[in-house]
């Protein structure tokens, strides 16, 4: 019951005329990143964290879960019409819509991730509405062990289980952790890496490091690489779905907002493996498998679209409870709640429960909003593709340097932007992952104050790790995540050699 | 051996070592903690050594495992490259000097000449420059006007009066 009364109240607040404004310009703002290709939801959160310095933090914290939301909306029309994602999230998406709006079906495929994001998000906010308070209620007895282990789980998983190379992965989490490094060290009070610099003692923004790896770099590898790559767009047809477009849409709907939803929470987050695995189901699952991959299956689109939705608005959970970002734009929104020297992590449901409650709140408005703005109006948004890539890329410099320079009034920072975008060309033509940079950046100094603290209480000894029950099961989940693909990949291999020497040897 | 790739690896090497140097300076005094300020420093710095050391391996034993081919042409297009860099670079030197908006402008202009040219249709003629000029501004001023007179956020300005 008092979860309700905080929501009602939440509603209170996130409805006022300025908050649905905000939730509105941010869904509008989202849903245009999502379909432009070359910018996404976690840039342009970064681009505009310079609002932190002045716009209160329940109506900024409203505007950037607009963004968060809406990108991911707005993500499935590019992929379906241009065979290029226009988010990771969407890659899915890309294929199987794709198939479909090749055979004149673009407007089921465009309804049918519309509709299904909204259902998906939707109960995914029901969730986060009734689980979130609980999570947040255990999580006040975890000490700092316990959190040191927790952001031990998330770098690992974000860096390690993730990507396809450990190396790879690790490198980019450490090149994080270092960027984390720069300036006064939290608790000791002491420079560091700093170099003489005054405006290193600071530290390093996230705005930067987000804007320079995301945006500047795509503008650069762009500009280098793909100058010559013509896209060619899809036709659009009516967005409608027939009957037996809807049956064939709602299961898949439901059933991938289950799968979406747990992967979420978990500190692995990231909505790439969701997507992949609603979509294997769907695929398992389908009475239409020939429509898979040759004129494009509803499922394949429905599916995908709402795990993806599940997933993102799951991340909140990690996020308000723990403190833990697990994708960019949530690492990125942590950096926001950080700029108002809030701390998200379980004492946020008691000390900043209005702005809380109005967020999640918002969450519901905007989903209404996100299906308004994405199905009468779509055919605006169509039309943003229209723009030809050089004032593309060049009006996102602009908005790069607005959201750096007006963070800190540094033109120093503007320089950094492009020593970060140089960093960011080279990760992508090697094939590093970012998400571990961003996380590690934002998480690593915490994360060091958390293992600080965990030992003082352990009076020094790391034997503090093994004393309590609770950082035990954690340490042992880390170990698991770590050590079980590995083992699983040493045992199929050594079954499928044996299974090859069987015939051979009988 | 992939020269390129070996770079990379070496290049991870190299931060490390810088990393470590850095870790020397800095205190370890640890109070009651156990580890001071200087204990992650060296643990990010030995660790990046250990990854540049796998990469370097890796590189020179076949190239990077699992990778995903790299998407677009082979080979860069340095001249596209050079004039966006110009147009990124020059508004950092200029942005205080001349204000964001015209700042701003000039590296729209210029940067819209990088994607043009690695199009292969770059165009210098009188009137390409000035519509793209108009279209920067028309980015760029209201961009602006935002941030200085909704927001009240500061950019610098080419005259004190908020509006250029």
């Amino acid at each position: 019951m008092d979860i309700l009364n905080q929501l009602l109240q939440g509603f209170a607040t996130a409805a006022t005329p300025i908050n649905l404004m905000w939730a509105l310009f941010g869904c509008t703002i989202g849903t245009a990143v999502g379909v432009l290709p070359g910018i996404g939801p976690a840039t342009a959160v970064a681009m505009l964290l310079p609002i932190t310095l002045k716009v209160d933090p329940t109506a900024s914290m409203i505007f950037f879960a607009g963004i968060y939301y809406g990108a991911m909306y707005g993500g499935s029309t590019t992929s379906i019409l241009l065979n290029t994602p226009g988010e990771s999230g969407s890659m899915v998406t890309a294929m199987e819509g794709n198939k479909m709006a090749k055979s004149g079906r673009a407007g089921a495929a465009l309804a049918t991730s519309a509709i299904g994001s909204f259902v998906a998000g939707t109960i995914a906010t029901v969730l986060v509405t009734f689980f979130a308070p609980i999570v947040a209620n255990y999580a006040v007895r975890l000490g700092p062990p316990e959190y040191f282990l927790l952001m031990v789980l998330a770098f690992c998983t974000v860096s390690a289980v993730l990507g396809k190379s450990t190396v790879r992965g690790l490198t980019a989490l450490f090149v994080g952790l270092a960027m984390g490094l720069v300036g006064i060290d939290q608790i000791s009070g002491q420079a560091r890496y700093t170099a003489g610099v005054p405006e290193l003692l600071d530290g390093l923004e996230v705005v930067l490091i987000a804007v320079g790896l995301f945006a500047v770099s795509e503008a650069l590898y762009n500009v280098l690489y793909e100058g010559k790559v013509v896209e060619t767009q899809n036709r659009m047809s009516k967005v409608h779905m027939t009957r037996a477009e809807w049956a064939r849409s709602w299961p898949a709907w439901l059933r991938a907002t289950f799968i979406g939803i747990p992967f979420g929470c978990i500190p692995a987050g990231g909505s790439e493996i969701p997507t992949f695995l609603s979509y294997a189901t769907e695929k398992k699952l389908s009475k239409h498998k020939d429509e898979f991959g040759t004129k494009g299956a509803i499922e394949g689109v429905a599916g995908p679209e709402a795990a993806n939705n599940a997933a993102i608005t799951a991340t909140l959970i990690p996020l308000l409870t723990l403190g833990i970002p697990t994708s960019n734009t949530t690492a990125i929104l942590l950096g926001a709640f950080q700029n108002y020297g809030i701390q998200p992590g379980p004492q946020l449901f008691d000390k900043n429960s209005a702005l809380v409650w109005a967020l999640i709140a918002s969450l519901y408005i905007g989903n209404v909003m996100l299906l308004i703005l994405n199905l009468p109006l779509i055919g605006l948004w169509v039309k943003l593709l229209k723009v030809p890539k050089a004032y593309l890329y060049a009006g996102i410099l602009i908005f790069a340097t607005v959201g750096v320079y007006g963070m800190r009034q540094s033109a120093f920072d503007l320089v950094l932007l492009y020593a970060i975008g140089l960093l960011g060309v080279v990760m992508r033509r090697f094939d590093f992952p970012t998400a571990p940079v961003v996380v590690g950046m934002i998480l690593g100094p915490l994360a060091e104050a958390q293992l600080r603290n965990a030992l003082s209480i352990g009076e020094g000894s790391w034997s503090v790790f093994l004393q309590r029950p609770g950082s035990v099961v954690l340490l042992v989940i880390v170990l698991a995540v770590l050590l079980l693909p590995r083992i699983m990949k040493v045992l199929n291999a050594r079954k499928a050699g044996a299974k090859s020497a069987n015939p051979a040897g009988a | 051996m992939k020269p390129q790739q070996t770079l990379v690896g070496a290049g991870t090497l190299a931060v490390g070592v810088l990393l470590a140097i850095g870790a020397i300076g800095i205190s370890s005094q640890a109070g009651y903690s156990g580890v001071g300020p200087n204990f992650l420093p060296w643990l990010v710095g030995i660790s990046l050594l250990v990854c540049g050391g796998f990469l370097v391996y890796e590189a020179r034993s076949g190239g990077f495992r699992d990778m995903d081919e790299p998407s677009g042409a082979e080979r860069g297009d340095w001249r596209g490259f050079a004039w966006v860099s110009a147009g990124i670079l020059a508004n950092a030197a200029l942005i205080t000097i001349i204000g964001f908006i015209l700042s701003c402008t000039l590296c729209f202009v210029l940067a819209v000449r990088g994607f043009k040219s690695a199009e292969g249709r770059l165009d210098l003629s009188v009137r390409a420059w000035a519509v793209d000029f108009a279209t920067g501004f028309a980015i760029a001023a209201p961009v602006y006007w935002m941030f200085t007179q909704l927001l009240a956020i500061n950019l610098p300005g080419l005259t004190g009066s908020g509006w250029l």
